[in-house]
Parts: C-alpha cells; structure tokens; sequence
C-alpha cells in the first residue's frame, strides 16, 4: 500500500545543514497498521510530512498505492491527524466537522448525520459540538481531530500523536476510533510516543534513530519477534515458581514483587507455564505478554 | 474556500471596524463629489483584505489540513484570490450603499454636494474592482512564500524598488536604464486609466493588455510557487 524506497531529506542551507531523513525504505501492507517510534528529532514527523506531501524528499520516493502522494485519488482515501489541531478557532465543532465532510468530497446531504455519528464516535457531547474551537480543552480538541480524520472512513490513516494530551477516557477513545479503523481494513501510519498505546494497535513498528530506519519489529502474527512474557505469583513462591518452572525446562528469571520473566514469549510457552505452576499447586495472579518496546526504545540497534 | 475566506477575515472585529470606517469615507467623498471621486481609499480596503491570505492559514496549520484532502493547490490559492476579490466587492456594494444615503442626507444638514450620477458611481466602482485585482494577485504571489504580513509589505516595497532604475538612471546619466525601470513598472505595476478605458476609449488597448498580463502572471507565479512550496508541521 505504501512504499517508501530510499527517502533522504536535509534541511537547512550553506553548511548548517540537518540529514532529517537518511535513505529510508520501507513498505506498510494494505491493512496493516505501522508504528513510528524514535526520541524526538529522530525524524518521525519528517517522515510523516513526506508520506503527506507536506514535504519534497531530497532523494528516494514514496509511492501510495502505486501513486503519487500528491495524486488527488489518494488523499481522497486518507485522513490526517495533526499534533496539534491548528484550525480555524472561532468555528464551532460541529461547523469544523461539516467543513472536512465538504472537503471530503462527502454527499453534503449527509453532512449533518455524518457529524453527528463522528461526533458521537469520539464522546464529544452535543452541547460542547456547537461551541467554538477555541473554547475547546486539549483532550477536546485531540477527540475532534481524531473525529475528522476518520470522516468518511478513509482507507489511509496518518496519526501524529492522537492521544497526546488527553485523560485516560480519551486515550480509550482515540484506540477505539483506531482499532475500528483498523478492523475495517484501514492501513494506519501512527506516531506515537505513547509506547502502550503503539503496542496495543499496532501490527508492526520501526524505530527512527538520526534520520536512519535502525530497527523493524513485527508485533502480531506469525512472524511476531521478541515478545516478552511474564507471570506473577505471590512474592513468597517466587523462589519454588522458579524451580517448578526450571523443572518444566522454562528457565525463567526473578523480576521481583513475585514477577518471573520467561525466556521466550510464546503463547506455547505462556500456556506451558502457567499449567506447570498449576500442578505445583502454585496460584498464577497475572500473565503479561508484551514486546517490551520501551526496552526496544533504549537499546533500539538489534542486538 | 471563498466563504471560508470571508470567514476568517470578517471574523476579525478590528478589520470588519476598519472596512467599515474606510467604506464610509469612501461614500461621503462620492457623495460630495456626486460619483465622481472614485474609490481611491478602496487601495486599502483591498490591503487589509488581502494582507496574510495565506501565510496565516499556513503559520496555523489549518493549510496543511487542508492540503491533505483532495484538494489542488491551485483551487485553493484561486479560493483565496476569488474571497479578496468577493470581500472587495461586498465593500464597493456597502460604500455605494453608503453613498446613496449620504447624498440624501447631506442636504439636510446644509451641505450642497454634486447631483449624484449612478452611472459615474458604477464606473467608479467598476474600475476599483479592476485596480483591486491587479493588486490582490501580487499579494498574493508574495503570501505564498513570505511569512505573517510579508506580502502586503512586498507589495508596497514593489513601488521603491521599480523606482530605482530611473533614480539609477538620472545618477549615472544613462537613459537605458529609465528605459528598463519604465518597462518595469508598465508591465509590473500597471496603471491603466480605468475611466477612460470604461469609457470606451481603446478598452482594448495597451495598458489593458498590460494589466492583464500582470495579473495573469502573478497569479500564474503563485500557482508555480505554492505547488512547490514545503509545509513542515510540528517537532520529531
């Protein structure tokens, strides 16, 4: 669906000049849903911005589709979500939605339901849709940037930090949006720096150090790398969880607070696990299986 | 994007204060004059409509949501040259409005202005819509790659510097050079006598032929320099 071969970007002029993007190449699978994950600087939104079209790569190309970027047929089926929502302020919500379902190219007969189901997607309650943008909270404003991204059930998703400031209930809310997206068979590029939420959603992520693409990580399916799992016991059968597990030929390792950290993440090996501690007679009061990518964020070079 | 355009600038209480104030200066000079006068401080009412047409729209981020959605630059770029124009028009409307009344009413507080000619107040107005597109369009070229109010200020550093070449000239005494600075400002600036032309005397001579070589152009160089124009948003 996306194909990015070799995109170099450098800014700036006359000897202060900043590689933001250094021969990049990668390709996001219709359906699939790709995290953007490095420390800030490192070039994520650079890539971002030429995925859109904002900005004119130096070297290299992205192709949507087999199109161009700026091929109106494209962006027809995507929708863009900004850090941070600098629109119009004196329009109301309601207005604001209305404006993008015209831009869309929506049937303008729809436009009032198409609000209001966009609305009510993201929980922003009729009364606060008719105030102005400009009265709106952060955690507002990021539900209704959410809300017009996926007017129209776009088939390409671009998520700058969708959740970035947002209460908890928002976080959920903006995951759900993506996770419907994602059912419906969108593919989704998302930054993010909210390590949970990326794991949570997305199919596969790539880190970005200094402009180079240093690190490719399968989250779900069949080729799923490193994923982490542990199991909690009582602290007190730590030390006999241990052994039970060792006897089972799972070496795992004492994490502490009765965490035990298995060598390997494997549903197989979780199950294997958690019946040996069952045998023994020991209770098994949490499993948790994640890849672990705030590790991965420190150490992002494959070992 | 035209009524998006009147929006966002109508929105503004201080600019709709000073159209306003411009509009009603415009119609007792008519007034007085009986249609005559023109539109001369129409020059800017056009300045305040079309300062930053695009550079705030830019500089918030609303441009590049814009620019995401199936729309071309072009369109957009011609929906803020068409919104100046409207606004313009909307102004010349309210100014001529103004100035029907004022004839009538500054008999009554003693004053003796001109019998009012509806078709010289047209004319005038007509003409002023003409001056305000060949000044919308370099404006707006300039908003294209200039920041916050760059472009009206481009505009009005335009008239110094195509003056140069005559001062350059009359310094070094070389007549080729007034020759280049008069080319200059004939096809960059140009002036067509509008009464004349809407007279019908040469409407499609020169000078009209000029000016819509200029705004045809400027508008052509916004178009080419929009559409390669990057728009960087946010931090990595």
């Amino acid at each position: 669906m996306i194909s990015v071969q070799n995109l170099s970007k450098t800014y700036g002029r006359f000897g202060r000049r900043t590689r933001a993007l250094d021969a990049v190449s990668l390709e996001v699978r219709q359906g699939e849903t790709l995290g953007l994950i490095g420390p800030n600087g490192a070039g994520k939104t650079t890539l971002l911005s030429c995925l859109l079209g904002f900005l004119r790569p130096d070297s290299g190309f992205v192709r949507i589709a087999g199109r161009s970027v700026d091929d109106l047929w494209v962006r027809a089926r995507s929708g863009y979500m900004p850090e941070r929502l600098g629109f119009d302020r004196d329009l109301s919500g309601a207005a604001f939605l209305a404006f993008h379902w015209r831009l869309t190219g929506g049937d303008p007969g729809q436009t009032e339901a198409r609000v209001a189901s966009a609305a009510d997607r993201v929980g922003l309650e009729r009364p606060s849709l008719f105030k102005k943008l400009r009265t709106y909270s952060r955690g507002m404003l990021q539900r209704i940037g959410v809300a017009q991204a996926t007017l129209g059930d776009p088939d390409l998703l671009f998520l700058d930090e969708p959740a970035s400031g947002t209460d908890p209930l928002g976080v959920a809310v903006v995951r759900e949006r993506i996770l419907e997206a994602k059912a419906r068979g969108a593919t989704i590029v998302l930054n993010s720096h909210q390590l949970s939420e990326v794991e949570r959603v997305c199919d596969r992520v790539v880190f970005i150090d200094r402009g180079r693409l240093v690190r490719d990580e399968t989250l779900r399916g069949e080729a799923a790398s490193r994923r982490r799992s542990s199991v909690r016991v009582p602290p007190e059968k730590a030390e006999e969880a241990a052994r039970v597990l060792a006897e089972a030929g799972l070496a795992a390792e004492i994490a502490g607070g009765g965490m035990l950290r298995l060598p390997e993440g494997s549903e197989a090996q979780v199950a294997a696990a958690v019946k040996a501690l069952a045998l023994a007679d020991v209770a098994v009061l949490e499993v948790r299986s994640s890849a672990e990518l705030e590790e991965m964020f420190k150490e992002p070079r494959p070992s | 994007m035209i009524r998006r355009y009147l929006r966002q600038k109508l929105n503004n209480v201080g600019v709709v204060v000073a159209l306003g104030g411009l509009a009603l200066l415009a119609a007792i000079q008519l007034a007085v004059s009986g249609g005559e006068a023109g539109f001369e401080v129409g020059t800017l009412a056009v300045f305040i409509l079309a300062a930053a047409c695009v550079s705030k729209d830019a500089s918030s981020g609303g441009l590049q949501m814009i620019l995401c959605r199936p729309i071309r630059r072009s369109s957009y770029l011609m929906g803020r040259y068409v919104g100046i124009l409207a606004g313009y028009g909307v102004f010349l409307l309210i100014a001529a409005g103004l100035c029907i009344m004022a004839s009538q009413a500054l008999p009554l507080i003693g004053a003796s202005p001109q019998p009012l000619q509806p078709l010289a107040l047209a004319r005038g107005a007509l003409a002023s819509m003409l001056v305000a597109m060949a000044m919308a369009a370099p404006i707006l070229m300039f908003s294209t790659f200039l920041p916050g109010y760059g472009d009206a200020l481009g505009y009005i550093l335009l008239t110094p510097l195509l003056a140069l070449p005559s001062v350059a000239a009359q310094v070094l005494k070389a007549p080729a050079i007034e020759k280049v600075g008069t080319f200059l400002r004939q096809n960059l600036l140009p002036n067509p006598d509008w009464q004349a032309v809407l007279s019908g005397r040469n409407p499609l001579g020169e000078p009209t032929g000029r000016w819509l070589f200029a705004v045809v152009g400027y508008l052509v160089l916004a178009v080419v320099f929009f559409s390669r124009r990057e728009f960087a948003y946010g931090q990595d």
